[in-house]
């Protein structure tokens, strides 16, 4: 243990006292952070079609109608997913915004008179500006189905036969009753009456007296609390992908480097066995990355004021993170052989998965069928951990996946680059 | 003590050494005398356990062990200074030291005491805290041969270990050369320039193109295949050489007819025992 921590040791000074490494694992990620991190504080987000998840928990003829108004709307690219599914996917950053449609919402449609139609909106706290855009879609998809009842005498006077019934079986014969029952009869005449008064083309809306077509009650799927420093926790997760990626790298052609420079002789003749080299590179390539992530995350939270949600979780996501890149680090040594092919193998492949992973672009800006290509990117749940704990606010059961994913594919990669790595030194 | 038995190492149709038997005395400075691709570092590969004989087998032997270098508890009593410099440019060349003897198993006190030997031995106690990087030719060629003793075994190969060196380092390698066998260590030293086998070998194996040509004492090696000296007089007709076993009496025979200005005996050396045995020079 004492040999494997030597060579850990010497591996992690020498990675540190080489500029070049040292620019792409902590400068390189820390200056995109503080860059993007800018750039997206003084952008209003404002993609050109919003992702919403849509439960439609009252499933009636007229729940459906209008959720074919909102897509019919444009501007929201739907989802429907069942309902017990739903919040899991905002808090996970799949989709902004979850629209549901309560119970009671065709009848509320079909009768304005009685009800409002009610919708809860849960909405990611990163998200304010989509959340307000289909707050507007929302109501105007109302607004337009109010009217068409409006316009539409015939439902109305199927609606007034409902009241009636409704109004005679519950309610004892009153004056009150009398009046009720009189101006239920006049309602459908108020279009007629309104063409008559040559009003027709003065109230457009013809909601006037109902109050808003549609109750909204918005709800933040967890507590906000960042408002400005928001871009920051973005941006600080993905500089700490960058500096895995960038240790990765490094560490993979540090074992071309011995073989070219000879050292790598010297370590096979030395009394350890193989299995000894390859922990004590798995071991330094670990401790690297975690430091270098740690101290990201750390300038981030003292200067920049990302605030995680779980420290515990932050821990657990910065650990599964570096495992899974040492992994990766282990791959891409076998591939490159020399110190020119390891840097070039090195970043021509994580590169294009960054890319997919969100690392450059973020995710809910990129098309959907690419955001599930992601998936195969080992990037992404990188991402996806770190922001859980970051500003995602996962609970543990939720930041598993992830960790066991990252887990996975760390040991996976590590034992396939152990046993393919050759110790030779030719 | 390292023993080859019959040892052939093939890589595609090349035989890069082709049966090769010797066994290691001990205190003694064994040379690998033999020109570019003879077959030195892949035998020395072989003896530590870098490489694996195709046919035949190297050991550590003795009366209480057989033990193969290939196991990485018997690398303990070998080091090696490989022929092109192996060393971490980027930390000291106390570093370097440190971090070679830790993977030894030095540890503490024990450990500062061998780095500290180390860089004396080497001459570079003045610049043991600077990176290798900044260290010249010489040096980086002395530490090199350092950090092969740094865990004080009882096996040394030093691979070519005077390439590339001006001539005032490399007595001071010869010197320390020495100062390993004044200690009682056992050396394997390749080289391709005779005068470094005749100065520090006791017996030198003389390879070429993988086999083994020839093996002894340097002066047992001339005698048995030296062939006669040479003889340069310098006379008022100008210069000749005779080949001579015997220079003294031709010396008087030649006297007897002419005035001899100037004389110069060349006895036969391990360059004249090469050429004797291959046919060709040893340096082309
Ligand atoms: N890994 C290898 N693959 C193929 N051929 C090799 C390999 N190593 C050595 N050889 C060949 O084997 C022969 C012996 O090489 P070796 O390095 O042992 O010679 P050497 O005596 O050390 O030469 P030099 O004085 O140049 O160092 C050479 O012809 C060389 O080309
Ligand atoms: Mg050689």
């Amino acid at each position: 243990m004492n040999k494997i921590v030597a060579m850990a040791a010497k591996d992690i000074h020498i990675l540190f006292r080489d500029k070049l490494g040292f620019f792409f694992t902590i400068f390189f990620p820390l200056m995109m952070a503080i860059f993007f991190g800018a750039m997206f504080a003084g952008l209003s987000r404002g993609p050109a079609s919003i992702p919403i998840a849509l439960v439609d928990a009252d499933r009636t003829a007229g729940s459906a109608r209008f959720v074919g108004r909102l897509e019919a709307a444009g501007g929201l690219a739907i989802e429907r997913i069942p309902g017990d599914q739903a919040l899991e996917q905002v808090r996970r950053g799949q989709t902004a915004v979850l629209v549901t449609l309560r119970p009671g919402f065709g009848a509320a449609l079909d009768n304005p008179f009685v009800a409002t139609p009610e919708v809860e909106m849960s909405v990611d706290p990163t998200q304010f500006a989509a959340a307000g855009m289909v707050r507007g879609v929302l109501l105007e998809a109302a607004g337009a189905e109010l009217q068409a009842f409006m316009s539409d005498p015939s439902r109305m006077s199927v609606t007034n036969e409902q009241n009636r019934r409704l109004i005679e079986e519950f309610s004892p014969p009153s004056e009150a009753r009398d009046d009720l029952l009189n101006v239920l009869d006049q309602i459908p005449r108020i279009p007629v009456l309104i063409d008559e008064a040559g009003l027709g083309s003065v109230t457009t809306g013809a909601t006037g007296g109902f109050g808003p077509p549609l109750e909204i009650e918005q709800t933040q799927v967890q507590a906000q609390r960042r408002g400005p420093t928001n871009s920051y926790a973005t941006s600080f997760a993905q500089a700490m992908l960058w500096t895995l990626i960038g240790g990765s790298v490094s560490f993979s052609m540090s074992i071309a480097i011995e073989r070219s420079r000879g050292t790598l002789m010297r370590l096979l003749v030395a009394p350890i066995t193989a299995r000894q080299l390859l922990a004590a590179k798995g071991l330094a390539c670990l401790g690297a990355t975690l430091f270098t992530s740690s101290a990201l995350i750390t300038l981030g939270i003292t200067v920049f004021g990302v605030t995680p949600t779980s420290y515990p979780l932050l821990a657990l996501a910065l650990l599964s993170g570096s495992i899974c890149f040492c992994g990766i680090m282990m791959v891409l040594s076998v591939i490159g052989r020399t110190e020119q092919a390891a840097a070039g193998v090195g970043w021509g492949i994580a590169l294009p998965f960054t890319m997919l992973g969100g690392g450059m672009v973020p995710l809910f800006l990129m098309p959907e069928w690419m955001q599930t290509l992601g998936n195969i990117s080992p990037m992404k749940w990188t991402l996806i951990a770190y922001e859980g704990a970051i500003w995602r606010g996962f609970t543990l059961s939720e930041m598993l996946l992830p960790c066991a994913v990252l887990v996975a594919i760390g040991v996976l990669a590590f034992s396939i680059g152990a046993t393919r790595l050759r110790w030779d030194t030719g | 003590m390292l023993v080859f038995d019959h040892v052939s190492k093939c890589f595609g149709d090349l035989r890069a050494v082709d049966d090769l038997s010797f066994e290691l005395e001990a205190g003694e400075v064994f040379g690998l005398l033999g020109p570019n691709g003879a077959g030195k570092t892949t035998a020395i590969n072989m003896a530590v356990g870098l490489l694996e004989p195709d046919e035949g087998v190297v050991r550590f032997a003795d009366e209480a062990f057989d033990r193969n270098p290939r196991d990485a508890e018997n690398r303990r009593s070998l080091g090696l200074a490989p022929q092109s410099i192996a060393l971490y440019e980027q930390i000291s060349g106390a570093d370097n030291l440190r971090f070679f003897g830790r993977l030894h198993g030095l540890r503490g006190s024990d450990l500062e005491e061998r780095v500290a030997a180390c860089l004396d031995f080497a001459d570079l106690v003045d610049v043991g805290k600077k990176v290798v990087s900044k260290y010249s030719g010489g040096m980086q060629r002395r530490l090199n041969l350092a950090v092969a003793i740094i865990h004080d075994p009882e096996l040394v190969l030093l691979d070519e270990p005077t390439v590339g060196v001006d001539p005032q380092s490399r007595n001071a390698i010869f010197e320390r050369v020495e100062q390993l066998r004044d200690e009682g260590k056992q050396v394997v030293y390749t080289t391709h320039y005779m005068e470094e086998a005749q100065r520090l070998c006791d017996r030198v194996a003389i390879l070429d193109r993988g086999r083994l040509m020839a093996l002894d004492t340097v002066p047992a090696l001339i005698t048995a295949h030296g062939g006669p000296g040479n003889l340069v007089v310098r006379t008022g007709d100008g210069e000749s050489r005779h080949e001579t076993t015997d220079p003294l009496a031709t010396l008087a025979e030649l006297q007897a007819s002419q005035t001899v200005d100037h004389f110069q005996y060349l006895p036969p050396d391990l360059e004249t025992v090469f050429l004797n045995l291959t046919g060709r020079a040893l340096r082309d």
